[in-house]
C-alpha cells in the first residue's frame, strides 16, 4: 500500500496510471461522499457506539463502568418496559384500525366526482404537517376533564364527564385520536392513488355482470387495493412502534395515570433523557430494534402470501 | 512555584496591558436579568463575558458539552436538579477552594448546603430560590364561612393535619370547588419542608423512614378526604380550573405566583398568601457553576459575584421576579411592596419568612428519580384507587429497584 506516496510522487507524471485514476474519480466520489461522511457521523457511528453503550453505566457526562449484561437483565425485569410495550401496542390497535377504515372512506370521496377536489385533499393532508407538539397542546385542552371542549360537548346530551387525561383508557383514546387526526389524511392520499390506478373497464365490466357498489367494491378494488393497503400496514406500524410526542406532551414524561401513556420510545427517552441512564437507555434502543424486526418479519410474511399461492 | 511566578508576571502584564480575558456563559431564559449581563464588562475589570441564552433542553446540551470535553463554558447555570452533578463533581471548580468564603454569610445558608457534594466541594453559587407558602382565595373562603385574613388562616392552618381538616370543613360548605390542586403536590410540598430526601449524603436510603410516610400517607388523605381536583400542575386544565375558581387553595413556591397571575387574571384581588401548612420549605431555585475547563476560574467568580451579588439579586427580582438567596433583599422597598392581585398584601413579607427557615438538607443525585416513583404511585391511588397501603409498598420496592440499577 506504498500506492498513496508513490501517487502523490508520481501526480505529476501524466503517464501514471494511478495518478490518473485518482484524477478521473476523485471527483466523483468527492461528490457522493457528503452524503456518506455525514451517515458515518450521525447514522454509523451512533448506531455501533449504542452497542458499545448498551453494555455501560454511564451517566452522561462522567466515567463510563463496564457492566456486562446487567443493562439487560435489568431490562427483562422491569415490569415498566413490558407495560410500555403492552401500552404501544394498545395504542397501535386502537389508532390504526379506525384510521385506515376512515383513511379508505375519505379515499373514497374524494375519488368521486366533487367538486374543489383539490382543496379537500389539502386539508385532509394538512394535519400531517402540522407541528405535532402544537397538535398535542390544542388536544390536549380537547380532552381536559374540567374545561374540556369534549366534556362541554357531552355536558350538552347530559353525559358526566369523562377524566379523559386522568384515567388509564382515557389517556390511550386521547394519543390515539391524536394519531388518527394525524394520518387518516395521509393514508387517504396514499388510498386515493391507489384508486385512481384501478381501471375504469373493471368496474364497467363488473357493473354489465350486475354487480351493485357493494359488490363492486368488494370484489374490483379491495383485492386490487390490497397492496396499497398493506404497504399503509407497515407505515403505520412504523409509525405506532415509534409513538412519542402525543404522550410526552399530552401526559408528560411520566406517561400520566397508571404509566397508560407510556410508549417504548417514552420509555427510552424518560431513562436516557430523564434519568441519565444513558447505558440502559441504549440498551432499550436495541430491544425496540428486535421488536421492530419482529413486527417486520410478520409484516414481510403477509406480503409474501399472495406470490406463493 | 516557577509555574506560580510565571503565572503571576502573566497576570500583572496582562492587568497592566489590559488585555480582557474571556468569560463564556450559558444560562437560560430568564434565569439572569439581561441588563445586569450586558454591564459585566465595566463592573469586572479585565474581564470579556460571552454570554450564551441556551433555549431547549438546557441540562441535555450542558451534559452533552461535559462528555465531549471542548467548547465548555466557564460560568454555567445550574437548575434545581444541580445534585444530578454530584457524581461528576469534579467537573466543577470547588468554589471554596476558589475563595467564595467571604461571601458565604450573605446568602442563606441551606442554599449553600444545596450546592455541597457528599465530598463537601461547593459546586454552584447562590441564584434565586422558591420558598413555599400557602395561597388561597379569600372570596372562596369567605362563601364557605372560613375566615380569610391571612393571620386568622395561618392560625389555622399551622399543621398539614389542620390544613386537611379546614379542608373538609370547606368542602362540606363548597362541594363543587375543590379545596386543592393535586395530591402529589401535598406530597411534594411536606418533602419540601423535611431536612432529609430519600437518601442520606453515603448513600443509604431511608426513603421508607416515618418522614417520608407522613408526607405519603398526607397525600393519600387529601384524596381520601375528598380535597383534590387531580390537575397536573401548570398544564392547561390546570390554568382553567385556577380561572374558573375551581381550586381554593395551592401550596406552591414564589414563583408560582406569576403563574397563578397569568393563567387568572380575572381573579385579581382574590388570592391571599399564608405561611404554608407544616412550616417552611423550599421548591426549585438555581445556581451558578464554574466548570474545570476554565483557564480563568477567579475571574469567572469575579463574573458571578457581580451577577449574583445582593444588590444584582434585587435587580433580578424587579425585572424577571427571581426570589432572592441573599436575605439583605428581603427588608428592600422594592420587595416589600402591596400586591393588587393579592388584595394588597405584602406576601414577599411570608416568602421572606419561610426563605429564613428553611432547613439545610441534602438532595441525593436520585432525589427526582425517586420523587417520580412516589408521584406515580399517588397518581394511581387518586385516579386509579389505588390502596395507599398497597402503593406505598409497591413504591418502596420500585425505589429499591431504580437503586439497584
Amino acid at each position: 500500500m506504498s500506492s498513496l506516496t508513490d501517487t502523490l510522487t508520481l501526480r505529476g507524471e501524466r503517464g501514471s496510471r494511478i495518478g490518473r485514476r485518482v484524477q478521473r474519480y476523485a471527483p466523483i466520489y468527492l461528490s457522493i461522499a457528503p452524503f456518506y461522511v455525514i451517515f458515518a457521523v450521525f447514522g454509523l457511528f451512533p448506531i455501533l457506539f449504542s452497542i458499545y453503550l448498551s453494555f455501560q453505566r454511564w451517566d452522561g457526562m462522567g466515567k463510563m463502568f463496564f457492566v456486562g449484561l446487567n443493562q439487560y437483565i435489568y431490562l427483562v425485569n422491569s415490569a415498566q418496559f413490558w407495560q410500555s410495550i403492552v401500552n404501544t401496542i394498545e395504542i397501535w390497535v386502537v389508532s390504526t384500525v379506525p384510521m385506515l377504515v376512515l383513511a379508505l372512506i375519505i379515499a373514497f370521496l374524494l375519488n368521486a366526482p366533487v367538486r374543489l377536489r383539490g382543496v379537500y385533499r389539502i386539508a385532509f393532508f394538512l394535519p400531517n404537517i402540522t407541528s405535532i407538539v402544537a397538535v398535542a397542546i390544542i388536544f390536549g385542552s380537547l380532552f381536559a376533564t374540567q374545561f374540556g371542549l369534549l366534556n362541554d360537548l357531552l355536558g350538552v346530551f347530559h353525559v358526566p364527564p369523562v377524566a379523559w387525561l386522568t384515567t388509564p383508557w382515557g389517556i390511550k383514546v386521547a394519543i390515539a385520536s391524536m394519531i388518527i387526526w394525524r394520518w387518516a389524511g395521509y393514508n387517504s392520499i396514499i388510498y386515493l392513488a391507489g384508486l385512481q390506478g384501478i381501471p375504469a373497464e373493471l368496474y364497467e365490466v363488473s357493473r354489465i355482470d350486475g354487480a351493485g357498489p357493494w359488490r363492486s367494491f368488494l370484489h374490483v378494488t379491495l383485492p386490487l387495493l390490497r397492496p396499497v393497503v398493506l404497504f399503509t400496514v407497515i407505515t403505520s406500524t412504523i409509525g405506532g412502534l415509534q409513538v412519542f410526542t402525543e404522550p410526552q406532551v399530552l401526559v408528560g414524561d411520566t406517561g400520566g395515570a397508571g404509566q397508560s401513556g407510556m410508549t417504548m420510545v417514552l420509555y427510552l427517552y424518560q431513562q436516557a433523557f430523564g434519568n441519565s441512564e444513558f447505558g440502559y437507555g441504549a440498551a432499550i434502543g436495541w430491544a425496540l430494534f428486535v421488536i421492530i424486526v419482529a413486527f417486520s418479519l410478520i409484516n414481510w410474511l403477509l406480503l409474501r402470501r399472495p406470490a406463493a399461492r | 512555584m516557577a509555574l506560580t511566578l510565571a503565572w503571576l508576571l502573566i497576570s500583572s502584564t496582562t492587568a497592566f496591558a489590559q488585555p480582557r480575558t474571556t468569560i463564556t456563559l450559558w444560562y437560560w431564559d430568564r434565569s439572569i436579568d439581561d441588563s445586569l449581563i450586558a454591564q459585566v464588562n465595566q463592573h469586572v475589570p479585565g474581564v470579556n463575558l460571552v454570554a450564551e441564552k441556551i433555549g431547549g433542553d438546557y441540562a441535555a446540551k450542558l451534559k452533552t458539552s461535559l462528555a465531549g470535553g471542548s467548547a465548555v463554558p466557564c460560568v454555567v447555570g445550574l437548575n434545581s436538579d444541580i445534585s444530578v452533578y454530584f457524581p461528576d463533581a469534579f467537573e466543577f471548580d470547588d468554589l471554596r477552594r476558589l475563595g467564595v468564603g467571604t461571601h458565604m454569610p450573605d446568602y442563606l445558608r441551606w442554599k449553600w448546603r444545596l450546592a455541597t457534594a457528599p465530598g463537601g466541594q461547593v459546586i454552584g453559587y447562590p441564584m434565586d430560590i422558591g420558598p413555599t407558602a400557602l395561597f388561597y382565595r379569600a372570596d372562596l373562603f369567605r362563601k364557605a364561612g372560613l375566615p380569610t385574613d391571612p393571620s386568622q388562616v395561618a392560625a389555622l392552618t399551622s399543621t398539614w393535619q389542620d390544613y386537611l381538616q379546614l379542608g373538609r370543613r370547606f368542602e362540606q360548605r363548597e362541594p363543587q370547588v375543590h379545596y386543592l390542586d393535586d395530591i402529589t403536590n401535598v406530597f411534594g410540598d411536606v418533602m419540601g419542608q423535611s431536612p432529609t430526601q430519600f437518601m442520606t449524603p453515603n448513600g443509604t436510603f431511608i426513603g421508607g423512614d416515618a418522614t417520608v410516610h407522613r408526607a405519603f400517607d398526607l397525600a393519600a388523605e387529601a384524596h381520601q378526604y375528598n380535597l383534590s381536583a387531580n390537575e397536573t400542575f401548570s398544564v392547561p386544565d390546570w390554568n382553567a380550573a385556577v380561572a374558573n375558581g375551581a381550586i381554593a387553595s395551592i401550596v406552591g413556591a414564589v414563583w408560582e405566583k406569576d403563574i397563578i397571575e397569568q393563567a387568572a387574571p380575572n381573579t385579581s384581588g382574590d388570592w391571599r398568601v399564608a405561611p404554608a401548612p407544616g412550616g417552611a420549605g423550599n421548591s426549585g431555585g438555581s445556581f451558578l457553576g464554574i466548570t474545570r475547563y476554565c483557564s480563568a476560574p477567579e475571574q469567572a467568580l469575579r463574573v458571578i459575584e457581580y451577577l449574583q451579588s445582593p444588590q444584582a439579586q434585587l435587580t433580578s427580582y424587579r425585572s424577571i421576579d427571581l426570589f432572592p438567596s441573599a436575605p439583605a433583599d428581603y427588608a428592600s422597598k422594592a420587595m416589600n411592596q402591596p400586591e393588587p392581585f393579592f388584595g394588597g398584601e405584602n406576601t414577599n413579607r411570608v416568602f421572606a419568612a419561610a426563605a429564613k427557615q428553611v432547613k439545610p438538607a441534602y438532595f441525593s443525585p436520585y432525589v427526582d428519580r425517586l420523587t417520580t416513583i412516589y408521584d406515580e404511585e399517588l397518581t394511581d391511588v387518586e385516579t386509579t384507587g389505588l390502596s395507599p397501603e398497597q402503593a406505598w409498598q409497591t413504591t418502596l420496592m420500585e425505589c429499591r429497584r431504580e437503586l439497584s440499577h
